[in-house]
């Protein structure tokens, strides 16, 4: 989508279902998000025993909070209401990220969850933003 | 041999004082700072030229800030030093006036908390290390996750969550150096403006300024200058921890309380049926819930039963935040956990006034802070 530009490319893949970038120690097996390569934070191996690997955008909804108070001094990033998930990837690591929905509505703990990628604003060059959000799946019929 | 505080000579509070925690002004923090070391000194009823050390919690204010408050005291030429340590500077300043003291270092040591608000970022946030949320979470918003998988886990509903702050409230309405000391009800809580997840205003504690000091003696000391034994508490327990690894989605404010109490009890010979008083890091309601649960208070999602039965008020079996705690007492960061200190020594010598809590002996003090850390440690009357 050359239109598009990713908000954090080191974090996520470009794909319509975004991959997350995490990390993996070769040592001890501890598969971790956000990537880092300073050392593993379980075993304490070095670098060159951390590679890089693809976590599927996949996992349950363990918590969920929609946010009243948020000050955005750029004016330009994401306003209040807005809705932010604990998600238990079914890989491993545990993040927090934005959801589709503004609203806890129809949200409950244990719910399916996939990564999406949703506009968030405009750059200098007026080339869309997206970036990695999670959005509630609906069961298949 | 490795040891613990209990292995050391006894170290005693001898003296507190503090000033007010109370919003930002343009009191400067040196007049902060002197006036809870003037008052810690009067309570001890020594001069400040028998303090042999001094140590600074403090996060926010910049570099070297002891000498500029002590200074004013009569530069004796005592070693001093800042301790930072996020939430947890203050608790972290009197830990190690404890260590100096109990070494044999010092027969007198002071420390101190003292802070104002400043926009100063945690170093971690220059890592280079980025999440998908940034600054679109904060603590708030942190608690407000943790409050929304506790009240689901366990069906407890907000109210039970909110209703820590009334009583935080009620107690800090006692408290001359509470920022908050205005008793309200659980209607009022409720009602406050949403901030986050069930969280509304009340839940959440006010981030101000204030100072508190401790002074704590040796036997040597206390002898030496003729301190009061009566009113002297001694420290039984002083461990601190920072977070390991927790698999998944687990607490880990939670799981790093749970390690460091218990540590803290085996360091004093202790439970937790043995606590009649807590201060606790009550920074958002949530959090007391989560803290009586992992200090064996009570069972796994007990904590709301508990704090509605009353059994955490003020004259019940173990009172919580009986200073109104961070919620109502407020957290300047520096101070509050030398304030925890403060407090319970008050209480302990039963000079707490109003908000007296009867017949305390022992009383538990714990701050976590962003990292993350914890600090724990245990007072015994008389003794």
């Amino acid at each position: 989508m050359p239109d598009q530009t990713l908000a954090q490319p080191a974090l996520y893949t470009s794909e319509a279902a975004p991959k997350l970038n995490g990390g993996r120690c070769k040592s001890c097996g501890y598969v971790f998000f956000p990537p880092q390569t300073y050392g593993c934070e379980f075993c304490g191996a070095t670098a060159e025993q951390l590679e890089q690997v693809a976590i599927a955008g996949l996992g349950t909804l363990h918590s969920f909070a929609t946010v009243h108070l948020h000050q955005d001094r750029s004016g330009k990033g994401l306003q209040a209401p807005f809705t932010v998930g604990l998600i238990v990837l079914d890989d491993g690591p545990a993040v927090r990220a934005i959801l589709t929905e503004r609203t806890d509505e129809g949200l409950h703990i244990g719910d399916r969850m996939h990564s999406v990628l949703a506009a968030a604003g405009t750059n200098d060059e007026g080339k869309q933003i997206v970036e990695l959000r999670f959005a509630k799946t609906e069961a298949a019929r | 041999m490795k040891k613990t505080i209990r292995d050391m000579r006894p170290v005693y509070v001898v003296g507190i004082g503090l000033h007010k925690y109370q919003h930002m002004s343009d009191t400067t923090f040196v007049t902060l700072g002197l006036t809870a070391v003037r008052e810690a000194l009067r309570d001890a009823g020594i001069e400040y030229r028998s303090v042999e050390s001094a140590y600074t919690g403090t996060a926010l204010i910049g570099m070297a800030v002891s000498r500029p408050i002590l200074r004013h005291l009569g530069a004796s030429g005592i070693p001093m030093a800042q301790v930072e340590n996020a939430s947890a500077s203050g608790s972290t300043a009197f830990r190690q006036a404890c260590l100096d003291v109990g070494s044999g270092i010092s027969d007198v040591s002071l420390a101190i908390g003292v802070d104002k608000p400043a926009p100063l970022a945690a170093a971690a946030s220059k890592a280079n290390i980025r999440d998908l949320v940034g600054a679109r979470v904060v603590p708030f918003t942190h608690f407000a996750l943790l409050a929304n998988e506790y009240m689901n886990r366990y069906g407890v509903k907000p109210e039970q969550v909110a209703a820590v702050a009334v009583k935080n409230n009620r107690n800090g309405e006692r408290n001359p150096y509470a920022q908050r000391q205005k008793a309200v009800t659980l209607e009022e809580v409720m009602a406050g403006p949403p901030i986050s997840g069930s969280l509304t205003r009340l839940q959440c504690c006010p981030v101000g300024e204030g100072a508190a000091a401790v002074i704590v003696a040796s036997e040597d000391g206390i002898a030496k200058l003729g301190i009061d034994r009566s009113r002297a508490v001694k420290v039984i327990a002083s461990v601190t921890r920072t977070e390991r690894v927790y698999r998944g989605a687990k607490n880990f404010d939670a799981e790093l309380t749970r390690e460091t109490v218990a540590q803290a009890y085996e360091e004093a010979a202790i439970g937790p049926k043995d606590l009649d008083l807590i201060e606790l890091h009550d920074a958002f309601t949530i959090e007391e819930l989560l803290y009586v649960e992992a200090m064996g208070l009570c069972g796994e999602g007990e904590g709301a039963a508990m704090i509605g039965s009353g059994a955490t008020d003020i004259g019940g079996k173990c009172a919580i935040s009986a200073s109104g705690g961070l919620l109502a007492m407020g957290h300047p960061i520096g101070p509050t956990g030398a304030g925890q200190i403060a407090e319970i020594t008050r209480q302990l010598r039963g000079e707490a006034g109003a908000r007296q809590h009867p017949n305390a002996r022992i009383g538990l003090a714990h701050m976590v802070g962003i990292g993350a850390v914890c600090v724990v440690h245990i007072l015994q009357k008389g003794a």
